[in-house]
């Protein structure tokens, strides 16, 4: 379908339509609504902005007192495994000292008889 | 930016401010939904006033925009034609330019009874000069069915011109008693 007038009506009615359809002059009071609400959203954003920067640095802070707080386990059961393995050593000692007391005695009882 | 051009702000609501007011005005018919549609449309241009890329660019992005969020505004009042012309006439002042012709100004008025999508295709080629292409385009619609809407919408407001300049003829022969 080629976009052509009609007839030479059709052209005056366009000509017609286009003068009444002149773009409108703007309200007066129109850019200074838009200029002030742009100022309150990126107040807005910047605020949000600032709000999510704090929740990041509590999680971060969160997060690394987390991390300490591991370390601390870790730590103290790693002393813990060592306490305990010293203990095994000295129990392992003495009973290698009782026996080999044991022995001792049993030796000097027969030596006796 | 990954381009050249810087735009500024203020400068472009200076000079598109008509632009995007009577695109939202002609497609709703409502003065005070067009200035807030128009003050959206350049919040959102400022929020992506970093992807603008050109003049013609911004100019192209704000007319699609507007002609959204008009359409947008209109669905969600579920505007009908006769009522809101009506609704001009009484409440929103549907001022009469002052070297308009009254057939102008009715034209104006009965644009706002025309289905949407004539409407559009209307006002972009009529107010916006823009080629079927151009408007096919920006709407996203193919050619064919953009100059079938420019056909059918000036054959509608032609036949509701007439009908209505019929009328007024008629009120007037019998008001002064012919």
């Amino acid at each position: 379908m080629e976009f052509e007038p009609l007839n030479d009506f059709e052209s005056e009615f366009e000509q017609e339509l286009r003068q009444a359809l002149e773009r409108r002059p703007a309200p007066p009071s129109l850019k200074g609504k838009i200029l002030a609400r742009r100022r309150g959203a990126r107040l807005g954003r910047r605020t949000v902005l600032w709000q999510r920067l704090a929740a990041s640095l509590v999680l971060a802070a969160v997060l690394g007192g987390a991390a300490e707080w591991q370390q601390h386990v870790r730590e103290e059961r790693r002393k813990g495994e060592e306490a305990r393995q010293q203990v095994m050593i000295a129990l392992r000692i003495t009973g290698h000292a009782l026996e080999k007391m044991n022995q001792q005695l049993a030796a000097h009882d027969r030596a006796q008889e | 930016m990954a381009h050249d051009w810087q735009p500024d702000f203020e400068q472009l609501v200076d000079e598109h401010q008509s632009m995007v007011f009577s695109l939202a005005w002609r497609m709703t018919g409502d003065r005070g939904l067009a200035e807030e549609i128009a003050q959206d449309v350049f919040l959102e241009l400022d929020r992506h006033l970093g992807r603008m890329e050109s003049a013609a660019h911004t100019c192209n992005w704000l007319r699609r925009v507007a002609m959204n969020r008009s359409t947008d505004a209109l669905r969600r009042r579920r505007v009908r034609g006769l009522d809101l012309w009506v609704e001009m006439d009484e409440r929103h002042g549907m001022r009469v330019e002052p070297n308009a012709s009254p057939l102008g100004t009715r034209l104006e008025h009965l644009l706002t009874t025309l289905p949407e999508a004539q409407r559009a295709t209307l006002v972009l080629r009529y107010q916006e000069d823009m080629l079927p292409e151009e408007i096919a385009a920006l709407l996203e619609t193919p050619v064919a069915t953009v100059k079938s809407q420019l056909q059918r919408g000036l054959k509608l407001l032609r036949a509701k011109a007439t009908c209505q300049l019929k009328e007024f003829i008629r009120n007037r022969e019998q008001a002064s008693g012919i």
